[in-house]
């Protein structure tokens, strides 16, 4: 029984090798350097003894990091850390004998180069200088300054609203009390949904507060909203429950210290806002998110709201860019909320997500893209 | 017709021997060319002229792979704003269509490293493969939604119900049709995917449907090629190359009421579910008399070559048909339909398995091109559904009628500009 195993191993290494040739070769074509035009490449080399940067400092500006692992089994990815912690890139599943890329453009800093279960996991970057100033005219510049102000309040402001509604939920979890806490879930998952792509911008804390059965390897480790639903809609009972409740608050309570230092760059509300919207298409339309509860809706209300006050904050600027993009996704924007419509009770509740049909569904995900579509071209035009 | 059919296969067992003699001479032929065939490498710059007089993808000798998908518009303006919306759609279409054919991407930024890619990139770098990629409009673009429906041709006809057909609304219809055709699937896919994504906001893909092994040959120099029920399909059909038959049964000529459709043709879609685990258990000599042709040689019953003209009057020494008279092949002649003729560009599919059975899903897609389907594919169709002995096999499930304007003439033009314009 023993014998096919290293085989099969030695089989799909083997393979794997085949695959980083490929993509090798690929990266090397005219276009993709064409594509890094401008760019400071920089290699990371995944080994087990830790990552090895070249160079390890650049100036400010667009740069593309090429990650390789040649031989590493216990590394598979290497992150880019600003000194907040936030992750900025990464590239993850790099198996021995594959590579990968990502592209970002880099302020002056100390950045941290982390490659999780490496001898040394830590490496310093250092950003110096900084970017060549972008040819953006002055108003747009103001107009893009207060978009990234005015979402930092957005955030924290939001998160301050989330705090004592998960607490409210979680004081019901802690009585025992099942008809509160059901009653108090969706209106405390609201705030988070809404600034979902910051939460996940920290690392753990977005799988500890709002993983699904299906993202966690040992169930026994699962925490957060979804583990107090199963316990409120399937389970029935709150039977140990206590603990996932207050590490929920603790959770919560670390996302808004978090979120009080962290700032944004336009880019990134234009994207978070892209990702709001595939949050919706992909775990909200689908039912997998509040499986037990059916209280998706109220989620992708969330969702959509968060992704529009983004959006909302970026429109001065972008009707000075572009206009027509501008009014276009305002107008995709409305109709998405008016789709919603037809679903809810009243302020917040909505419909059993069970009793919506196929096709229902199916109108609701197209709206979705047709509004995700050209909101995706927005980070390209407030990108200086 | 249970009686009918258990006498055809108590007489059919009788003759079994011989017949099964015949075929398998035959087999040994056909492995040798399926071979040969399939190995073909295709060249880099294998090109389908896209501007021209008529659309490619209808002459086009049919490559290995079909990717075909409908759209439904979305629009909710008045009929001149949602005119607007789509001529504006099938302006970029138009041009994406274009470059797709070229081997090259879909046009705009593809490169800018905060934006989304114009081209979703898994056709870069490929051959086109033979790509073709056909337009087609369906009826239910002539509703009240963009005021244009006096231009309707008279051909573009709902097809009427067509028994025994058990049509799936959510296969069937569309107010758009691509057809894209290549030897590569994946340029095949990208094409329908990337119109798709163009199109978002205007258009939402109805249905779609891949196709492979191009079932149905319609170029004298392919090998027939074979359906998913192991016969040789095409064999009768009309070759794209053969200019006057195109002209007299496929291209829209002045006879149309409708000029914007001059050099163009209609498109009759169906998916043929095949019930696959049953045919199978059929024996030999009873398949061959459901289609009237030996399986291996594809020689008609009456003949011993592949292009032998079945002789539909002959009769057996008991002073039966030889070709039966349910045979698909008789049903579906020329001589015995009043000398119709369409252009078939059929493939097979396979879409796993029907979960409430857990036999394979899995059939032809049936395409044919004609100049009016009204006098071609309906009358066809009525006489194959009333008495084809192949009925017993399979279930026409999904359904699709659209009018496929002629080509664009050149960059400067788009797609039903005529009807549009």
């Amino acid at each position: 029984m023993s014998r096919p195993v290293p085989t099969r191993a030695l089989r799909a290494a083997a393979l794997l090798a085949v695959a980083g040739l490929v993509i090798t070769g690929c990266s090397k074509s005219k276009d993709d350097a064409a594509s890094a035009k401008g760019a400071t490449k920089v290699k990371i080399e995944i080994t087990d003894d830790g990552c090895k940067t070249t160079p390890s400092s650049i100036s400010a500006g667009a740069a593309t990091f090429e990650v390789t692992n040649t031989s590493a089994s216990k590394v598979t990815e290497a992150e880019l850390l600003q000194k907040s912690g936030e992750i900025v890139g990464e590239k993850e599943n790099l198996t021995p004998g594959l590579s990968g890329t990502f592209s970002l453009r880099l302020e002056a800093g100390s950045y941290t180069v982390y490659c999780p279960n490496a001898k040394t996991e830590k490496a310093t970057f250092t950003v110096t200088g900084s970017a060549a100033a972008p040819s953006q005219d002055p108003a747009v510049k103001t107009a893009l300054d207060q978009a990234v102000s005015g979402y930092k309040q957005y955030v924290i402001a939001e998160v301050d609203k989330l705090v004592p509604a998960t607490k409210q939920f979680t004081d019901a979890v802690r009585a025992g009390d099942i008809p509160g806490a059901q009653a108090a879930y969706a209106p405390a998952r609201y705030y988070y949904e809404e600034v979902e792509p910051v939460a996940e911008s920290f690392g753990d804390l977005d799988p500890d507060i709002d993983a699904r059965l299906d993202d966690v390897e040992d169930p026994s480790q699962w925490t957060g909203f979804h583990r107090l639903e199963k316990a409120l809609w399937a389970d029935k009972s709150l039977a140990g429950m206590s603990p996932i409740a207050d590490k929920l608050d603790t959770d919560v309570a670390k996302l808004k210290s978090l979120v009080a230092t962290t700032d944004y760059q336009p880019a990134q509300l234009a994207n978070g806002a892209t990702e709001l919207l595939n949050e919706v298409a992909s775990s909200k339309i689908t039912g997998e998110e509040d499986r037990y509860s059916h209280t998706d809706l109220s989620d992708f209300q969330a969702n959509v709201a968060g992704g529009q006050k983004a959006f909302q904050l970026l429109v001065p600027a972008l009707q000075k860019i572009d206009p027509q993009l501008a009014s276009q996704v305002t107008q995709e924007f409305t109709d998405v909320l008016d789709a919603l419509k037809p679903y809810q009770h009243s302020a917040g509740v909505f419909v059993d997500y069970s009793t919506v049909s196929d096709d229902q569904r199916r109108v609701l995900t197209q709206k979705v893209d047709a509004l995700a579509e050209p909101l995706s071209q927005v980070a390209a035009k407030v990108t200086g | 017709m249970p009686e009918l059919r258990a006498s055809r296969r108590g007489l059919l067992a009788l003759g079994g021997a011989a017949v099964a003699g015949a075929a398998a001479s035959g087999a040994l032929a056909g492995c040798d060319g399926d071979g040969n065939g399939s190995k073909a490498a295709t060249p880099v710059d294998a090109k389908v002229p896209f501007y021209g007089a008529h659309q490619a993808g209808i002459a086009t000798a049919a490559p290995a792979r079909l990717a075909f998908a409908t759209y439904d518009l979305t629009v909710s303006g008045s009929p001149e704003e949602n005119r607007a919306a789509l001529r504006e759609l099938l302006q970029t279409w138009t041009a994406a269509a274009a470059a797709m054919t070229e081997g090259k991407q879909v046009p705009g930024d593809s490169t800018t490293l905060v934006a989304p890619p114009a081209d979703t990139g898994e056709a870069y770098g490929a051959s086109p493969a033979n790509l073709t990629i056909t337009f087609g409009v369906g009826p239910s673009l002539f509703d009240d939604r963009f005021g244009l429906a006096a231009k309707r041709p008279a051909a573009l006809a709902d097809l009427p119900k067509l028994p025994p057909e058990n049509l799936d609304p959510s296969r069937s219809g569309g107010d758009l049709a691509i057809q894209a055709c290549s030897d590569d699937p994946v340029v095949a896919f990208h094409a329908i995917r990337n119109l798709a994504r163009l199109g978002r906001g205007t258009v939402v893909m109805r249905w779609s449907q891949l196709g492979f092994g191009k079932a149905t040959s319609n170029g004298s120099a392919q090998e027939t090629p074979r359906n998913l029920m192991g016969f040789k399909d095409g064999t009768r059909n009309i070759d794209g190359t053969d200019a006057q038959r195109m002209d007299q049964y496929v291209w829209v000529g002045n006879e149309t009421d409708q000029a914007w459709m001059r050099g163009g043709s209609y498109l009759v879609a169906r998916r043929i579910a095949m019930r696959i685990e049953a045919w199978d258990r059929d024996f030999l000599a009873d398949q061959q008399h459901v289609f009237g042709r030996y399986k291996y040689s594809g020689a008609p019953l009456t003949g011993s070559k592949e292009f032998d003209t079945p002789d539909f009057g002959a009769k057996d020494s008991s002073g039966q048909p030889v070709i039966p008279v349910g045979a698909h092949i008789r049903l579906a002649a020329h001589e015995n339909n009043g000398g119709i003729r369409i252009l078939r560009r059929g493939y097979s599919y396979t879409d796993g398995i029907v979960s409430a059975s857990g036999e394979l899903d899995a059939g032809l897609f049936f395409i044919a091109f004609q100049k009016d389907p009204r006098k071609q594919f309906v009358p066809l169709q009525r006489s194959l559904g009333a008495h084809d002995a192949l009925n017993e096999y399979i279930q026409h499930v999904g359904s699709g009628l659209f009018a496929c304007p002629p080509a664009v003439s050149g960059p400067d033009r788009y797609w039903a500009q005529e009807l549009l314009g």
